[in-house]
C-alpha cells in the first residue's frame, strides 16, 4: 500500500498561550522528517500540507516560550491539535514579561473594532462607533445621544465593560447614553451572545468591552495625539495619551489619557437643530506592575459631559406633541451657536478599579478585581424663574463591584474559571428638584457564583457555564408626602453551552446556546407620573417578574485568500419581556391631555442574521458589504414591538494607492448605506415609521512614516449629498430630520 | 522588591475596605412647586372711560392633585352679560404649595403669553379680547373682553392656553386669538376650556 497519491495529508492545529488561552500569532512549527514548516496566523492556526502517512516529529517555537516537541502518527486527514505554549519567564524569572490583556474567552459570536477601523470612528460617541459592526445599530435621542443596540436589544439588556468593570450608569433611560470615552479604548469588542454567566445579570443581548491597550512592561514610551474637526456642528475634538514603562523597575508601566470635545448646534440639510450642542471632558490614568507571578493594576477614569436637547422636542402636552409631529421639523430654522441651554443633561461618571492576579503555580491563577463607580446625572427642563437653575432630575448612583475568580489552564484539554461576583449599589435622588422623583431611592445587592469549563481538542472547543444569582432591592420614595417602600428579591440560574469548530483551515463555525436573565429595573417597577418633555404618563408595575431569555447564536466564518465572509444567525426567546405599552387612555389636566403608558410583560421572540464580507478584486481594489436583518415579535399578542431596527446594509469599494497591501495606508473608500423602512410597526405609535433612505460617504486615509513616528491623516465626508432623512431608531425622528453633510478632518500622530 | 503573595493579599484587603457599603440616602418629600392646581378668572365691568366698576365675579378651574391618573379638573361655567365690556384678570395658583404662580408669570412676561381660543373667541366671535397688562407686555394676565351685543349663540367654549418659552416675535404671535400659537415654539403650561354662558 505504498502509494504516491496518498501524500496529500495535512497536519493542522492551533497554538495558544497556556496562561490565558490567547492565540499566538507567528509561532513557528517545524516538521523534522518532511523538512517543512509553517507559521501560525492571527487566530493561532497553522496547516502543513502535502504530507505522506507516517510518523513525524514536530517542534513548536515562539519567542520567550518553552519549545514543545511532539510526535505525530499521521494516518488520515483528521489530525488537528491545540498546543499550549508556556512562558519561559515562569521558571527563568523573566526573560520577557508581556502585558496582560485577557482575551475574550467565549464560543459566542465576537467582533472587534480596532486599528484603522477604530481610527475611522474617532470623534464619534460609543454608540455611533459601534455601528460599524454588523448587527449593531443605535437607539438615539437626537444626534448627540446614542445607545448601542445589539441584535435589537439595548439599555439594560446589554452590558458595557469599561476596562473590565461593568459600567453602571442610569442605563434605563432612552436618553441616557453610556458614560464612556471611546478614546480610552484601543480595541472595542462586541459579544453578540447571552453572556450572563460570565458577566452577570443583564448581559442578555450581548456585551461591549471597551479595552485600553495593555500597559508597557519594559522601558518604552508612546505618545498619541488625535486632533479632529467636523464641519457640521463645528465640532472640535482633541485627545492625548501617553504610555510608558519603567527602566528601573521591571514590569512597571503607566498610562495617562485625556480628551476634550466641543460641538455646537447640529445642522440638518434644511435647518439647524436649536440647542443640540455638547461638550465633553474626559480623563483616565492607570499604573500597573507585572512580575512572573503577580500582576497589579489600578485604573481611574472620569467622564463628564453636557448635552443640549433639541428645544422643540420638549413638549408640554399631547396637543403640542401632535402638532410638531404633524410638521415633522422644528418650528424655526435655528442658527448656529455653541451655547447649551435648558433642556439639557449634565452627567459625570467616576470609575476606579484595582485588579490583581497571582499565579499560584503554572496552572492556577487567582484573580481579584474591585471597582468603584459614582454616576451623577442632572437633567434640566425649561421651568419658571430660579427653577431653571435646578435640575428636574438629580440622581447619584454609587456602585461597588468585587470579582474573585480562579483560572485554571492545563497542558491537557481542560481550562476554566470559577468565581464569585458581588455588586452593591445605592441610588439617591438629591432633594430640591421641586418634582416628585421618577424613580425611588434604592439599595441593591447582588451575589453571584459561577463556573465555566472549556474543553479544547484539535479543531474543537467546547464550553459550558453555570451561574446562580441572588439579588435584593429595597426602595423608598415619597409620593404626595406619603412614604412608599418596597423590598424585592430575585433569584435565578443561568447556563450556557457553546462550541467552536474549525471545520477546515478556511472555515470555522461557532454555536452557543445560553440562558440569561434580567431583573426588572426600578423605572419599570416604580415609574409613576409625567415623563417631562415627552407628554407621556408612565406607570410602573412593582409586581413585574424577571425577564428570562434563551439565545442561540451561530457564526460561520470563511477566510480564503481574497474572500472573507462572516455570517451570524440567532434566535432569542424572552419570557416576561418588559415593554412600555400605550393604554389608549388619556389623562386630562389643567395643562392639557397626556397619553398614558404602562409597563407590561409578554413573550418576545427575536431572530435574525448579520453578515460581513470583503473581497480583494486586485492588489489595489477591494470591496466590502455588511448588513443585518432583525425580526422581533410579541408572540402573546402577535404584534410588533416599537424601536426594532429595520433591515440595513452598508457596502463600499476601496482603492489603495499604495504599491502593496503591506505598505503605508493610502486608501480612498466610497461607501453606501441603505436602510429600509420599518414595516413591522407596533399597533400604536405617535408617528408612522419614516421612509427608507440611502446615504453615501467618502473617506480618505493616509499613513505617513516620519522617522519611525507615525502620522495618520483622514478626510471623511459623511452624508455626501446632504440627503434629508429620518432614522426609525432615533426618537427625535418625530421632530427633526437627521444630521446633514459633515466633513471631518482627522489627524493622528504617534511618537 | 515586591513580595508577590503579600502584595496580592494587600490588594484583596484594600479591595475589601473599598467595599464599604455606600447606602442610599433617606428619601425626602419633594414639593411639586410648578404644578398649577387652580386657575381663577375674575371679571369686572369696565365703564365707558375704561375704569373697572362694580362687583367682581370669579370663575375657577381646579385640579387639586395636579397631573395624575384618575383625577379630572372641575371647571366652573363662566357667565357673562351680552353687550358688556369687562376687565378679565387671570390668577394661577399652586394650592399644594399655597404658591402664587401669577407673580412668576409676571416676572417672566417676556417668556409667557396667554392665548384665547375656542368658539367664544375664534370664528363668529362672541368675545373680543385685547391684552391690557399694566407692564405693556402682551401677556394676558390682565385683558379687556367685549361681549357681542347680539351673538349668534348663547353657549360657547372659552379655551385658555398659557404658552411658556415662546418666540413672541413670531409672525401672528401678538394676536391673542392666534390659533397657530404652537408654531411660535415653547410649550404649553395650561390648556383649559371653560364653558361660556351668555345672558
Amino acid at each position: 500500500m505504498v502509494n504516491a497519491q496518498t501524500c496529500n495529508l495535512s497536519i493542522r492545529g492551533k497554538v495558544i498561550h497556556l496562561e490565558n488561552n490567547e492565540p499566538i500569532e507567528a509561532a513557528y512549527i517545524w516538521v523534522v522528517e518532511a523538512a517543512q514548516g509553517a507559521v501560525t496566523d492571527q487566530t493561532g492556526n497553522f496547516n502543513i500540507k502535502n504530507l505522506c502517512p507516517g510518523t513525524y516529529a514536530i517542534t513548536i517555537q515562539y519567542l520567550g516560550h518553552r519549545e514543545i516537541k511532539d510526535t505525530i502518527n499521521l494516518r488520515d486527514n483528521s489530525f488537528n491539535k491545540t498546543y499550549r505554549l508556556e512562558e519561559e519567564s515562569f521558571n527563568l524569572s523573566g526573560v520577557e514579561i508581556h502585558g496582560h490583556r485577557d482575551a475574550v474567552q467565549t464560543t459566542t459570536a465576537v467582533t472587534a473594532l480596532y486599528g484603522d477601523a477604530l481610527m475611522e470612528a474617532r470623534g464619534e460617541n460609543l454608540g455611533e462607533s459601534l455601528k460599524r459592526i454588523a448587527g449593531v445599530t443605535t437607539f438615539s435621542t437626537g444626534n448627540t445621544i446614542s445607545k448601542p443596540v445589539i441584535h435589537g436589544m439595548h439599555s439594560n439588556r446589554i452590558m458595557i465593560l469599561n476596562n473590565g468593570i461593568r459600567l453602571e450608569g442610569q442605563q434605563w433611560g432612552a436618553e441616557h447614553a453610556p458614560e464612556i470615552d471611546p478614546f480610552l479604548a484601543d480595541e472595542i469588542t462586541v459579544i453578540k451572545g447571552a453572556e450572563t454567566v460570565r458577566y452577570g445579570p443583564e448581559a442578555m443581548g450581548g456585551v461591549i468591552l471597551v479595552n485600553p491597550a495593555p500597559l508597557f512592561t519594559k522601558k518604552q514610551s508612546l505618545t498619541e495625539l488625535n486632533l479632529l474637526g467636523g464641519s457640521n456642528s463645528q465640532m472640535g475634538n482633541i485627545a492625548l495619551s501617553h504610555s510608558g514603562g519603567s527602566g528601573k523597575i521591571k514590569g512597571l508601566g503607566y498610562r495617562i489619557q485625556g480628551s476634550a470635545k466641543r460641538a455646537g448646534n447640529v445642522k440638518s440639510p434644511d435647518y439647524y437643530q436649536n440647542n443640540t450642542g455638547m461638550s465633553e471632558l474626559n480623563f483616565s490614568g492607570s499604573i500597573g506592575y507585572s512580575s512572573p507571578k503577580l500582576g497589579i493594576e489600578t485604573y481611574y477614569s472620569f467622564f463628564n459631559t453636557s448635552i443640549g436637547i433639541l428645544r422643540d422636542a420638549h413638549t408640554g402636552n399631547l396637543s403640542d406633541l401632535e402638532n410638531i409631529i404633524q410638521i415633522g421639523r422644528p418650528f424655526t430654522d435655528g442658527s448656529f451657536t455653541y451655547s447649551i441651554d435648558n433642556p439639557k443633561q449634565v452627567v459625570s461618571h467616576h470609575l476606579a478599579k484595582l485588579k490583581s492576579h497571582y499565579h499560584l503555580n503554572e496552572n492556577w491563577k487567582l484573580n481579584a478585581q474591585y471597582g468603584f463607580q459614582l454616576n451623577l446625572r442632572e437633567e434640566y427642563d425649561r421651568r419658571r424663574g430660579d427653577l431653571n437653575d435646578k435640575p428636574s432630575l438629580d440622581l447619584q448612583l454609587y456602585t461597588n463591584t468585587l470579582d474573585l475568580f480562579l483560572d485554571h489552564t492545563h497542558s491537557n484539554e481542560f481550562s476554566g474559571t470559577w468565581g464569585v461576583n458581588l455588586i452593591q449599589q445605592a441610588n439617591s435622588n438629591i432633594p430640591g428638584t421641586g418634582i416628585t422623583p421618577l424613580i425611588p431611592n434604592y439599595d441593591m445587592f447582588n451575589l453571584g457564583f459561577y463556573l465555566l469549563e472549556k474543553y479544547s481538542k484539535g479543531p474543537v472547543e467546547l464550553e459550558v457555564g453555570l451561574r446562580f444569582d441572588s439579588r435584593s432591592v429595597q426602595t423608598a420614595r415619597y409620593i404626595n408626602n406619603e412614604l412608599q417602600q418596597a423590598d424585592l428579591n430575585y433569584q435565578n440560574f443561568t447556563a450556557f453551552i457553546g462550541g467552536l469548530f474549525q471545520l477546515s483551515p478556511t472555515l470555522s463555525l461557532s454555536s452557543n446556546l445560553g440562558s440569561a436573565w434580567r431583573p426588572p429595573n426600578v423605572n419599570e417597577l416604580f415609574s409613576q407620573g409625567l415623563h417631562h418633555g415627552a407628554a407621556a404618563i408612565e406607570i410602573g408595575d412593582p409586581n413585574l417578574n424577571s425577564e428570562k431569555s434563551f439565545k442561540w447564536v451561530n457564526e460561520l466564518e470563511y477566510d480564503f485568500k481574497k474572500l472573507n465572509l462572516t455570517v451570524t444567525g440567532y434566535a432569542n426567546q424572552i419570557q416576561n419581556y418588559i415593554y412600555l405599552n400605550p393604554t389608549g387612555e388619556n389623562v386630562v389636566s389643567l395643562r392639557g391631555t397626556f397619553n398614558v403608558y404602562e409597563y407590561l410583560q409578554a413573550t418576545a421572540f427575536f431572530y435574525g442574521f448579520d453578515f460581513a464580507g470583503s473581497y480583494q478584486f486586485t492588489d489595489n481594489l477591494s470591496g466590502y458589504a455588511k448588513g443585518s436583518i432583525i425580526r422581533a415579535k410579541n408572540t402573546d399578542d402577535n404584534n410588533y414591538f416599537p424601536f426594532i431596527p429595520s433591515d440595513r446594509m452598508d457596502w463600499g469599494i476601496a482603492y489603495n494607492f499604495g504599491k502593496s497591501a503591506s505598505s503605508q495606508t493610502n486608501k480612498l473608500t466610497l461607501s453606501n448605506i441603505l436602510v429600509s423602512k420599518q414595516k413591522r410597526e407596533p399597533d400604536f405609535d405617535i408617528a408612522a415609521a419614516p421612509p427608507a433612505y440611502a446615504l453615501f460617504n467618502l473617506a480618505y486615509q493616509r499613513g505617513i512614516d516620519l522617522k519611525g513616528n507615525k502620522l495618520n491623516l483622514g478626510l471623511q465626508v459623511q452624508n455626501l449629498f446632504n440627503t434629508s432623512y429620518k432614522e426609525y431608531m432615533n426618537r427625535f425622528r418625530y421632530f427633526t430630520d437627521d444630521v446633514g453633510r459633515n466633513i471631518l478632518l482627522k489627524i493622528n500622530y504617534k511618537f | 522588591m515586591f513580595n508577590s503573595k503579600k502584595s496580592f493579599l494587600y490588594a484583596i484587603v484594600f479591595a475589601a475596605f473599598g467595599f464599604t457599603a455606600c447606602e442610599s440616602n433617606d428619601p425626602e418629600p419633594e414639593n411639586d412647586g410648578e404644578v398649577i392646581t387652580d386657575v381663577i378668572l375674575s371679571f369686572q365691568e369696565l365703564n365707558l372711560s375704561g375704569t373697572p366698576t362694580g362687583a367682581i365675579t370669579t370663575f375657577k378651574a381646579s385640579d387639586p392633585q395636579g397631573i395624575e391618573v384618575g383625577s379630572t379638573p372641575t371647571i366652573d361655567n363662566v357667565t357673562l352679560t351680552k353687550g358688556k365690556t369687562y376687565q378679565m384678570k387671570i390668577e394661577v395658583r399652586n394650592s399644594i404649595e399655597n404658591e402664587d404662580i401669577t407673580s412668576e408669570i409676571l416676572a417672566e412676561a417676556d417668556e409667557h403669553q396667554f392665548y384665547f381660543l375656542g368658539t367664544a373667541f375664534v370664528g363668529s366671535s362672541v368675545l373680543t379680547y385685547t391684552y391690557a397688562d399694566s407692564s405693556g407686555d402682551l401677556l394676558g394676565v390682565v385683558g379687556k373682553v367685549v361681549v357681542a351685543k347680539s351673538p349668534g349663540f348663547n353657549n360657547a367654549n372659552m379655551r385658555i392656553v398659557l404658552r411658556h418659552d415662546l418666540d413672541k416675535n413670531f409672525p401672528g404671535a401678538s394676536n391673542p386669538n392666534f390659533e397657530n400659537f404652537i408654531q411660535a415654539g415653547g410649550e404649553t403650561d395650561l390648556d383649559i376650556t371653560f364653558p361660556l354662558i351668555l345672558n
